[in-house]
């Protein structure tokens, strides 16, 4: 790779490729932004979008008490008291009594009734001259650590002890608050939760809060459980842009392969590392201009600290989207496949980074995603660098190893020829298979990836875990960590047989097998490593992610050594298992790997449940 | 003969798209994001349940001097209490585990003063949380009640308890507008992709070397991507039904989203047209489409609310006319997209 080369391919990129964008486009790009720019205030001004307006009918007349309350909350529609109940309404008030039809849909609108009634209270009270009368009750909420464990914690890791508050950074002290409030919303002056360093106050509504992580006594209306509105607003704010930034790579990308306009750049004598750097480079300059830019607006909109953190952690976010993007264009086969292969990289990528909202209080999870850096960074929280690099090094791995995929397929065979996203994809992994030896590099290569998507997957089966029993939300996590894993390892082996890399014979099959369970072996042990050099740096959920490793317990040394061959000798197992069947086609490669999978769940669930129980 | 051949190019860009299969593609990024936003919903509420946390580990500890009046609260709120003589006392209880948090009262005369005590980063300190302030309220509302001859205005009476589903709102209001609105943003885009395809890759020319004209293929692949979409809304609402989610008005949800779909393709159709390269087109396409979806705000009713009101059976004539308004207006921009289409000289694409 040559810096010279490349930032000219880069400079090409900007004026003759983006000439297209040319003075037409930029006239309607103005012109839009314009016209935005005039109707914003005014959807402002008439106070946003209440998508729940008017969906609850309330049959009230201006004599009730409540008449005020109804009146003033957009989800009710007034209408006359004496209609049909069920009908026409879905509560009846007759003075102070109120009567909802029944149905879902009653029950739910005397629901939304009762709170507005408490916001509307809390309003009012705070009209008031005698503020001790009006406001009798003030609470202060602390929030102490307990050593009891009770409710689900990392699943596999042998119950050694670590609770959940043993994160990262000194207890858990970021906790962002409350900002969406209790639908009241309306600025409380009073204070908020008072915590030590967890508990937000919801002191206002929005983004404000991010600042304030700890607040003085108030009300009881103003206390609210943690909530990741926070989190939500900064996925939004950090994510929408990248989606334009990535739409125009794509496309770029894309339009390469169309007619065989790239190849003229494929036989002059730059490096592929050149032309692909060269033409990314643009996109993640201007998408990290617009991420500073975002950085930079809340830290001085919100008068925070920091920053430094935050940028370096949307780095990660960033590549994450123009790789996948990259990856995506290089699989693609027409426009249209392209837009949709960009919309399930912008969920999917949006849903990783939102993430943390759901877990905010739960802070190791949360951590899974760059984007919880930098809500603790603008809240002044101190960042361990432990928890730094276990937020961003997996989506970084996981950048470079998209590029590396996607880069593999830049070459005159793969560029212009129209295959399906799956021949395609196997054909990325097939391409760095050389002989049997090759299949450990590309299972130990895929071993960000696995982390992260089995992280995720932890993640999302969280929420659930309260509502179901144990056995069934940890088959679940077993189950996708286990699909997950097994999927990485027998990949590339099916890859390597459908491009005729390996013999099809029995003798082949288990070598690659066995080679592919050692790099996956080898990878994971790795993270133990890692591990034992820093201790704090895999939080729980980590470690039940990686529950297959073994555990390292107080166990006497045999039966450790014996734990960390059993690995061994399971992946070597599974791996053979669907690389027997892989050497059968399509068919046969779906009834090993379903094998694979059952051997697999059987072993981490006898594995768990003993350390559980 | 051109109606036939503008329903085989509609027929032609589905196949290819079915080919491709990346309609299933779609549908199941559709159905990530309506798990994922059902899941989000689900999860959290569960995080908020009294009921997700055994009821016996959600006993509080009350201290202090007005421990009466907290029980007494604590009580119509369908707390479990059990009274402390000291906070040391119940901190103490706290520690052991024996109840999930501690409620200390002062009573410094004119208020009472409060301090909670929860656990922290767990599930149940949220839930926690909640029946902390449920019990507080109810204490507040107590206590405002017997002060009430300092209180210049009366506080509201507060209607009865309800038997609701927490998700009621969300199914209407955010997860049924997402799941019909999805699909004619991408209807809208693909028109682009199809369009910009044939200009990029110089198809549009072999296309117009057979018997059509260009508003012919216009017509073809705007109306391939705007059928798509309401079958897609049909889709949902069947979906939807069948998990017993009550859907009304399914036929002017239908036309609602059949007219937001051939506003958003008129959109794609025009932006393709005009750019002729697809990432220009697409770029502009979805900042306008997202422009518009927030302008919409200056309607009588944003389509959404318009879309939650006909679901949820609160429609009312606005609604109605929104949905007509809306349908009008698509019928009209095509017309006119149309003319502008004809006056198009084909040859500026070569």
């Amino acid at each position: 790779m040559r810096p010279r080369k490349l930032l000219r391919i880069a400079r090409w990129e900007v004026t003759k490729n983006a000439g297209g964008i040319d003075r037409k486009t930029a006239a309607i790009v103005g012109v839009t932004l314009l016209l935005f720019g005039a109707v914003a205030p005014l959807v402002v001004a008439q106070g946003g979008v209440a998508i729940d307006q008017g969906i609850y009918r309330v049959g009230i007349d201006e004599e009730s008490p409540l008449y005020p309350v109804v009146e003033d909350d957009p989800t009710f529609a007034i209408r006359d008291p004496g209609a049909e109940l069920g009908e026409e309404i879905d509560v009846r008030v007759s003075f102070t009594r109120a009567v909802s039809s029944g149905t879902t849909k009653g029950e739910a609108a005397l629901s939304e009734l009762r709170s507005s009634v408490t916001a509307y209270n809390d309003r009012i009270m705070r009209g008031e001259a005698n503020q001790s009368a009006a406001f009798p009750v003030s609470v202060t909420l602390n929030y102490v650590e307990r050593d009891v464990q009770i409710g689900p914690g990392g699943s596999g890791d042998g119950g050694t002890g670590d609770g959940t508050g043993d994160g990262t950074g000194g207890g858990t002290g970021d906790g962002t608050g409350d900002g969406t409030g209790d639908g009241t919303g309306d600025g409380s002056t009073g204070g908020g939760g008072t915590g030590d360093g967890n508990a937000g106050g919801n002191i206002g509504g929005g983004l404000p809060s991010i600042t304030g992580s700890s607040g003085t006594t108030g009300a009881p209306s103003d206390i609210a459980p943690p909530f990741p509105f926070e989190s939500l607003v900064l996925a939004f704010l950090f994510v929408l842009p990248l989606n334009f930034v990535i739409q125009a790579y794509g496309s770029t990308m894309l339009s390469e392969r169309i007619n065989r306009r790239g190849e003229l750049m494929l036989v002059s004598p730059v490096t592929r590392a050149d032309i692909i750097g060269g033409k990314t480079l643009p996109y993640f300059a201007g998408a990290m201009a617009l991420e500073v830019l975002i950085v930079v607006g809340i830290v001085t909109l919100l008068g925070a600290e920091g920053g430094l953190f935050s940028i370096l952690a949307v780095v990660p976010l960033v590549l994450l989207f123009l790789s996948a993007t990259f990856l995506g264009a290089m699989f693609a086969r027409s426009f249209k496949e392209l837009t949709f292969v960009t919309v399930a990289i912008t969920v999917s990528l949006t849903t990783y980074a939102f993430v943390p909202a759901i877990f905010t209080e739960v802070t190791p999870i949360a951590l899974v995603s760059p984007l919880t850096i930098v809500v603790r960074d603008i809240q002044g929280a101190s960042i361990s660098l432990s928890a730094f690099g276990f937020s961003i090094l997996p989506p970084l791995f996981t950048a470079t190893l998209f590029f590396g995929l996607g880069a593999g397929l830049y070459r005159e065979e793969d560029m212009f020829t129209q295959r399906p996203i799956p021949l395609k994809v196997l054909d990325s992994l097939a391409g760095r298979i050389k002989r049997a030896r090759s299949i450990v590099v590309v299972v130990a290569m895929l071993i960000p990836l696995v982390i992260l998507a089995e992280l995720v997957a932890v993640a999302a089966i969280y929420p659930v875990s309260t509502a179901v029993s144990q056995t069934i939300w940890l088959s679940l996590i077993l189950l996708s960590i286990v699909t997950i894993e097994e999927l990485a390892k027998s990949l590339p082996v099916y890859a390597g047989f459908v491009h005729n890399r390996y013999d099809r014979s029995l003798r082949s099959a288990l070598v690659v097998g066995a080679f592919a369970g050692l790099g996956f072996f080898v990878a994971e042990k790795g993270l133990l490593l890692v591990r034992l050099v820093f201790p704090d740096s895999l939080p729980e959920v980590q470690q039940s992610a990686v529950a297959s490793a073994g555990p390292v317990a107080d166990i006497g040394p045999l039966v450790a050594i014996l734990l960390l061959l059993a690995p061994l000798l399971l992946h070597v197992v599974t791996a053979a298992t669907s690389a027997i069947g892989g050497r059968r086609g399509r068919r046969g490669y779906a009834v090993g790997l379903s094998l694979a999978i059952a051997i697999h769940f059987a072993y981490n669930y006898t594995v768990v449940m003993l350390f559980v129980s | 003969m051109s109606r036939d051949v503008r329903i085989a190019i509609a027929r032609r860009d589905i196949a290819s798209l079915s080919r491709e299969k990346t309609i299933v593609l779609a549908l199941v990024i559709q159905l990530f994001i309506a798990a994922f936003s059902s899941f989000l919903v689900v999860g959290l509420t569960s995080l908020y349940d009294p009921g997700s946390v055994e009821s016996d580990q959600l006993t509080f500890g009350i201290s202090g001097e007005a421990r009466e009046e907290l029980d007494r609260a604590a009580r119509a709120a369908e707390v479990n209490t059990e009274i402390y003589p000291s906070q040391e006392a119940a901190l103490e209880a706290f520690r052991e585990g024996e109840v999930i948090g501690v409620l200390h009262s002062t009573d410094t005369g004119p208020t009472i003063s409060v301090t909670a005590t929860v656990p922290e980063g767990s599930v149940q300190s949220t839930v926690t949380v909640v029946q902390v302030r449920e019990v507080l309220e109810e204490l507040e509302r107590d206590e405002r009640t017997r002060r009430s001859a300092h209180l210049s205005t009366q506080p509201v009476p507060l209607p009865p308890e309800a038997e609701a589903s927490p998700y009621f709102g969300f199914t209407y209001t955010i997860l049924l507008p997402l799941l019909l609105f999805l699909p004619p943003f991408i209807s809208g885009s693909v028109t682009v992709d199809a369009l910009t395809e044939e200009i990029e890759r110089g198809t549009l020319e072999l296309l117009r070397v057979a018997p059509v004209s260009l508003t012919d293929v216009v017509d073809g692949k705007a109306l391939g991507m705007a059928v798509l979409a309401p079958i897609q809304a049909v889709l949902w609402i069947g979906l939807l039904s069948i998990n017993g989610i009550a859907v009304s008005n399914v036929l002017a949800l239908v036309a609602l989203v059949s007219a937001i779909s051939l506003v958003v393709v008129v959109l794609g159709t025009v932006l393709a047209l005009l750019l002729g390269q697809r990432r220009q087109a697409q770029l502009l396409y979805s900042i306008v489409a997202l422009g518009l979806f927030g302008a919409a705000a200056l309607l009588p009713e944003h389509p959404a609310t318009v879309a939650a009101k006909l679901a949820v059976g609160s429609a009312t004539q606005v609604t109605t006319l929104t949905v007509a308004g809306l349908a009008v207006l698509a019928v009209v921009l095509y017309a006119g997209t149309r003319r502008y289409v004809g006056s198009i000289d084909p040859e500026r694409y070569s």
